[in-house]
């Protein structure tokens, strides 16, 4: 199947392409929930196809096909060289790549237990006795917990040279408990919400104490029921790192993609407030803040080893000291920030879609001491913890986000458990009130499975390691304070 | 691909797998021209199917699903499907295979918007670009058509249906979608427009309302959080109901005790003016007949005259119920439950410019981003205020208003209905604006 590619490439080129990239890709998925003690859903999907991007007369033109055949895919070749032809009337500058050396290599995620050969009845038997654990406690009206795995398999070529092989496994899980009671509705998770991922085989399902955490998960959602309501005002903030690691997704990864703020995304997902002339001089954050862009690190959900340009994986600052200092780019938009190579943020969510720049693993670096010692040194404040929704206006300025569970913090320790806990600020005021971040030893790689962007739209995941960090005078309560 | 080319997939499925099997067909294709900055920025196109088989023995069943449709790769796919089943434990209250069925027309192909190309939408893309630059604006947007199943993040729903029971469903559809931003550094207006009909789309009209948006919207004051009299347009009301949707109208969440509906069928729980209704045959929406079971959509009222009637239904959820389904449901078994998909809140005969009178000191409220769930069961959401957000003062549009943060209670809203316009089809949704006594703005943000 593998000279496909090449034929793809060569078609286009023929038809008159300027450049053209291919990717074949193989992908393999298994998804496997249980709910109340029953199967709720199990599929297990194998898919191939083949995307073929050009540049024709400075546009760019994209076509996809599941039809594997020589003349299925020369005639997607062809189609993707019309569309770029058909808009190369509407393009003010003609796309120019930065330069990028031809590859030749072979890359794979980390992978000792191939998920796809562990039998059925192992993973169910996992399964199953989370859920005993989550079912058993009395007052839990959803108990639902589930395992996916995903391969991806990728042959990249390029009209440059390039001849790139990529695999990638990812697995990961996820539990909650629901539970309902009059007008409550309270939910508790673990890991974290949406479910805990690595780039990684069986070995990672393995390594995480599953059953074990079910019965706290389930009782917390009970107790959250009868707790008392988080109150409304101005606080001293602690999130944990989970929670952390959306604040650092949405307000931090979506603002400093370069296409988002150079007004590619102005019609869906929006712009951003950091515009590339902030670059070098706003201080987003407080000194303490330190956000690094990593493509490279062990086992995160966006770890490669070159992305959908073709560029290999990097690592860099995006927040140093809390100055504003980097973007996420490709290799159509670095030069417009004067960069001489793209960052390697492009990436697509399969075959038949086209590559656009997307976070790549992005980490709050780590502090000093331990969470003991943050709870101690602020007193008085809301702990908050487990991300439960989510929202932020289309320039990344005004988020609100609602955790699962929030504790008093009084006279240095967690007290009692708050329900409904809200929070809601200014992006650049929030990260400026950071005055302490945890050290090492919280620091953990969170993750996100269900980013979206662009049209058609995408999914995308990434990592986000953070340890709890502190916030001042944070507004709290907001949408249960009327 | 055609009914004659579906049947012939799904035979062989039922030829290898027999009684106990079903197969789900869907995808197509999609076609997209995207813009920013006054250029085409993006210019895309995909063909993609994926069969799924379902193999049910007895109490057990098992799904496996792929993209390749050669008669190899079909056998395999109901091999997996057995051997998945075979090492399942029993589902108790799993549902058999349904019989053959007997589904409504629903005529949504259109063959122009099948032929449109990418010149095409290069000239209607073109006509909204020179609308915004000669008002001195960046215009952003897309131009899509497609036809087929695949769905806005690539989600492909059932194109046909059979089991080895004789069940056989198909459905061929299209669908065009022109939406667009004019913008002036934060100042921007929107418009959109869709049908399963390209020519039904007018770019260049909707760049000029896009256009005249954000022209007013250079200046805007910020005005003080709090509760305020608004005018929603279609797009911001069909935003909110998608939201109310996903978390109320299924019959899961209400026998689950998760939606505000839970215990109260018969009872008026929203305004009297507000009559609800899921219907695939609605003229502007003209869905898919028949639901991820295979089962005929019946149209079913939700809520009437502010009395809450039914939820939609799922073959589970309605024999839990002893009912029948009303054809929402999703493949089975799935944990989401059934969806109202296809939703009508009944409007009015006037425009929206007609709900501003009488208004002393209110909000226009163009469309609204990124909402998310605060309280489930109150269906309290937030989101953004976006594109144009305008005063209205003495029954007039005075001024532009920086944007807010809501968090707001639909529920609370749609008891607070003052008045609605004539019903359009946006986001999915047929939905009119509507006027609201009081919404609650939580915070301003800085644009």
């Amino acid at each position: 199947m593998n000279d496909l590619a090449p034929l793809a490439l060569d078609t286009a080129l023929v038809r008159g392409a300027d450049y053209a990239d291919v990717r074949l890709i193989e992908s393999s998925r298994e998804e496997i929930q249980v709910k109340n003690g029953q199967v709720g859903g199990l599929d297990r999907s194998e898919t191939v196809g083949i995307g073929v991007r050009v540049l024709v007369g400075g546009a760019w033109g994209y076509a996809a096909t599941d039809e594997l055949t020589r003349e299925g895919v020369a005639r997607c070749a062809a189609h993707a060289v019309a569309i770029g032809r058909s808009g190369a009337g509407l393009i003010r500058d003609p796309v120019r790549l930065a330069p990028e050396p031809a590859h030749r290599a072979s890359w794979s995620s980390s992978c000792a237990i191939d998920p796809f050969t562990v039998p059925l009845e192992q993973k169910l038997d996992l399964l199953f006795r989370i859920d005993a654990g989550l079912t058993g406690a009395r007052g839990v009206t959803i108990a639902e917990c589930s395992l996916t795995f995903v391969r991806k398999r990728q042959l990249f070529v390029s009209s440059e040279g390039s001849r790139i092989d990529q695999t990638i496994t990812r697995s990961g899980g996820g539990m909650s408990a629901i539970a309902v009671s009059g007008a409550e509705v309270q939910r508790r998770s673990y890991p974290q919400a949406e479910g805990f991922h690595r780039t990684l085989g069986y070995e990672f399902i393995d390594s995480v104490p599953w059953v074990e955490h079910a019965p706290r998960v389930a009782e917390e959602a009970v107790a959250l029921l009868t707790a008392d309501p988080c109150p409304s005002g101005e606080f001293d903030l602690i999130l944990e790192g989970s929670q952390l690691a959306l604040q650092i997704h949405e307000s931090v990864g979506h603002p400093t993609e370069l296409d988002r703020a150079l007004g590619m995304e102005a019609n869906y997902a929006g712009t951003s407030f950091l515009t590339p002339d902030l670059r070098h001089s706003l201080r987003f954050g407080s000194p303490c803040v330190n956000l690094v862009a990593d493509a490279t690190m062990p086992h995160g959900l966006a770890t490669f080893g070159y992305d959908d340009d073709g560029v290999e994986a990097q690592s860099w600052h995006i927040v140093r000291d809390g100055v504003f200092v980097g973007y996420l780019t490709s290799r159509e938009l670095a030069h417009r920030i004067g960069e001489p190579r793209s960052r390697a943020c492009v990436r697509s969510d399969g075959w038949h879609h086209v590559p656009m720049i997307r976070m790549v693993n992005l980490n709050l670096m780590p502090g000093q001491g331990s969470l003991e010692d943050l709870l101690s040194d602020t007193g008085s404040g809301i702990y908050m913890e487990t991300n439960r929704s989510w929202s932020i206006d289309q320039l990344r300025y005004n988020f609100q986000f609602k955790t699962e569970i929030a504790w008093e913090i009084r006279k240095g320790k967690r007290a009692r458990m708050l329900r409904n806990p809200t929070y809601q600020g200014i992006t650049p005021r929030f990260w400026n009130s950071c005055d302490f971040v945890c050290g090492p030893a919280e620091w953990k790689p969170w993750g996100v499975t269900n980013c979206g962007k662009g049209q058609p739209g995408q999914v995308a995941e990434m990592t986000h390691a953070a340890a709890p960090a502190r916030f001042r005078r944070v507004r709290v309560g907001v949408g249960y304070d009327d | 691909m055609t009914e004659e080319e579906a049947r012939g997939v799904l035979d062989q499925v039922v030829a290898a797998g027999g009684t106990h099997v079903e197969g789900i067909l869907g995808g197509g294709s999609t076609s997209l021209t995207r813009f920013a900055n006054n250029e085409v920025t993006q210019n895309v196109s995909e063909r993609r199917y994926v069969l799924s088989v379902r193999v049910v023995d007895g109490k057990r069943a098992g799904r496996a699903s792929g993209n390749d449709l050669s008669p190899a790769g079909i056998q395999r796919l109901v091999e997996t499907a057995t051997l998945s089943a075979l090492h399942q434990p029993e589902i108790p209250d799993l549902e058999a295979l349904p019989g053959p069925q007997v589904y409504r027309e629903s005529d949504a192909a259109d063959p122009a918007t099948a032929r449109f190309a990418p010149e095409d939408r290069a000239r209607e893309v073109s006509r909204a670009i020179s609308r915004c630059r000669a008002a001195g604006l960046q215009a952003a947007g897309i131009f899509e058509t497609g036809q087929g199943t695949i769905g806005d993040y690539g989600e492909i729903e059932p194109l046909a249906i059979a089991n080895g029971r004789g069940l056989f469903a198909y459905h061929r559809g299209t669908s065009a979608a022109f939406r667009v931003s004019a913008l002036d550094g934060t100042a921007s207006g929107w418009a959109g427009g869709e049908s399963h009909r390209a020519g039904d789309l007018d770019a260049d009209a909707l760049a000029a309302r896009a256009t005249e948006k954000a022209l007013r919207s250079r200046e805007s004051m910020a005005w003080e959080p709090g509760r305020y009299t608004v005018v929603l347009e279609p797009a911001a009301v069909a935003d909110l109901l998608q939201d109310m949707s996903w978390l109320s109208f299924g019959a899961l969440p209400v026998q689950e005790g998760r939606s505000f509906l839970s215990g109260r069928m018969g009872e008026r729980v929203l305004g009297e003016n507000v009559t609800l209704r899921d219907d695939p045959f609605h003229p502007l929406h003209r869905g898919c007949p028949f639901d991820g079971e295979g089962i005929p959509t019946i149209p079913t009222t939700i809520v009437d005259r502010g009395v809450a009637k039914s939820p939609v239904y799922d073959r589970q959820t309605a024999a839990k119920d002893g009912r029948e389904s009303t054809g929402h449901g999703l493949p089975a078994p799935n944990t989401v439950g059934p969806l109202a998909r296809h939703l009508v809140l009944e409007g009015g005969s006037g425009s929206v410019e007609g709900l501003l009178g009488g208004i002393d000191r209110g909000l226009l409220v163009t469309r609204v981003w990124y909402t998310n769930v605060v309280d489930p069961k109150t269906v309290t959401l937030t989101g953004m205020t976006r594109d144009g957000l305008f005063a209205i003062e003495k029954g007039r549009i005075s001024h532009a208003v920086r944007n807010f943060r809501f968090n707001q209670s639909m529920v609370q809203a749609l008891n607070e209905v003052e008045g609605c316009s004539a019903p359009e089809l946006t986001g999915g949704v047929v939905c009119p604006g509507l006027r609201i006594r009081s919404f609650h703005m939580t915070s301003v943000t800085e644009f």
